[in-house]
């Protein structure tokens, strides 16, 4: 699944556009709140949704090869998280919806690809 | 009051060097703010009040000959014996005590010691004033030489010489609840496997691995250090911290185990998942730990070696 399908059918706006933002093909989704999960998963290039603001979700993303975090509930990233995600290349976006909307619609995405 | 202790010569030779090697001039405010023989105290009150200062020089009108001082205590006199609206002329102090603008900075610091001044005008070899020194002048002066001593220092335990048959070896010094900091380690480390073209997949191993051992020393231990050493065949990544120690290593070692508390756990950490992490990533894994001295975690991991 395309990250730019991503932004165009969720309602979400593009915070940081990270490295190769019009290439970034997603293998799946980790939902977490969690770092410390995200850090156990074994895939790589997948999509993080998370409703944690810290400077952290960049640092784990770079670390497990997330190229990109959707932050939930409305969230607004700390100045921190953006220059980090600018200085990683990884794709910084928000949107006002809930982790559980958030996922079932891209759940009905990757579906459909 | 007490005496400035780093006169003497039992200072450490860094900081008698520095109070020798920096003169007044490099120290001193150079903006001197002055007034007129002609000017009321009450108008000095005020430049104090508005400019934030405890001492006003009298000069001439360039500001460069020097006649007296109006301090803070004059001021306080002067309301107390009701002469406030009088010009300084008469009242401000003439038993001037100056420094000479090449003198080292350590006449300064004895002068603070010797006089009861807070504050001494300082004068270039044509006797005209160029500056004025105060004991805060002497404190941000000296911070921020020792800060650039201390970041040399701490420079060269992280760049140690490489060894044979070691391709790098990187040292972090990795402070308690300092998540500001927290994962830059682990950065410099990808940064420098990336630079190696290791592949992706071990990369990603030997990145977790350092990740989880710097967030286990940012959140439980008493801070440490991180190492990592890029060997030809392997990576050996040790976290070592001064405390406090892990009573049972092998209940540390079960997943969903943890000590964290509630705000830890609000910044996405301390679900029990560190060290049993990076046991998965790693080929090698071992933990030392003694209560009240601290904990050794090491980890190895192989490198693919092309035949």
């Amino acid at each position: 699944m395309k990250l730019e399908t991503v932004v165009e059918k969720i309602p979400c706006t593009v915070v940081v556009k990270g490295k190769g933002f019009d290439e970034v093909d997603l293998r799946s989704i980790v939902a977490s709140d969690l770092m410390s999960d995200v850090l156990t998963t074994v895939d790589d290039r997948f999509l993080i949704v998370t409703s944690l603001n810290s400077e952290q979700v960049i640092r784990t993303a770079d670390i497990v090869g997330a190229p990109a975090v959707l932050l939930v509930n409305g969230k607004q990233p700390q100045n921190g998280m953006v220059r980090l995600a600018e200085e990683f290349g990884i794709t910084l976006l928000s949107t006002p919806l809930s982790t559980y909307k958030v996922c079932y619609l891209l759940g009905c995405l990757l579906e459909a690809t | 009051m007490s005496t400035i202790p780093i006169n003497t010569q039992e200072s450490p030779p860094f900081l008698l060097d520095l109070i020798y090697r920096l003169k007044v001039k490099d120290v001193m405010t150079k903006e001197v703010i002055t007034a007129r023989k002609e000017t009321p105290l009450r108008k000095i009150q005020h430049i104090m009040k508005e400019k934030g200062i405890t001492g006003v020089p009298i000069t001439d009108e360039e500001g460069k000959r020097i006649f007296g001082i109006v301090s803070m205590d004059d001021i306080i006199r002067a309301l107390d014996g009701g002469y406030i609206e009088e010009s300084a002329e008469r009242w401000m102090s003439r038993n001037l005590i100056v420094l000479e603008d090449d003198m080292p900075l350590q006449f300064a610091i004895s002068y603070l010691d010797k006089f009861k001044y807070g504050r001494f005008p300082v004068l270039n070899k044509d006797r005209e004033l160029v500056g004025i020194i105060t004991s805060r002048d002497i404190i941000i002066a000296l911070l921020v030489e020792v800060n650039k001593e201390v970041e040399k220092l701490e420079q060269q335990i992280v760049q140690p010489p490489s060894k044979p048959g070691e391709e790098a070896w990187l040292l972090y010094n990795i402070r308690k609840y300092d998540f500001e900091n927290a994962g830059k380690a682990s950065a410099g480390i990808k940064k420098l496997l990336i630079e190696r073209n290791i592949d992706p997949k071990t990369l990603r191993r030997i990145s977790i691995a350092a990740y989880e051992l710097e967030m286990n020393l940012v959140v439980h231990s008493d801070g440490g250090t991180l190492s990592f050493r890029l060997g030809q065949d392997r990576v050996e990544i040790e976290a070592r911290d001064r405390g406090p120690g892990i009573p049972d290593v092998e209940k540390a070692l079960e997943e969903g185990f943890s000590t964290a508390n509630e705000w830890i756990r609000s910044l996405g950490f301390g679900a029990g998942m560190g060290l049993p992490n990076a046991k998965r990533v790693s080929d090698e894994f071992s933990i030392e730990s003694r209560m009240g001295e601290g904990t050794i975690v090491r980890t190895v991991i192989y490198l693919i070696v092309p035949p």
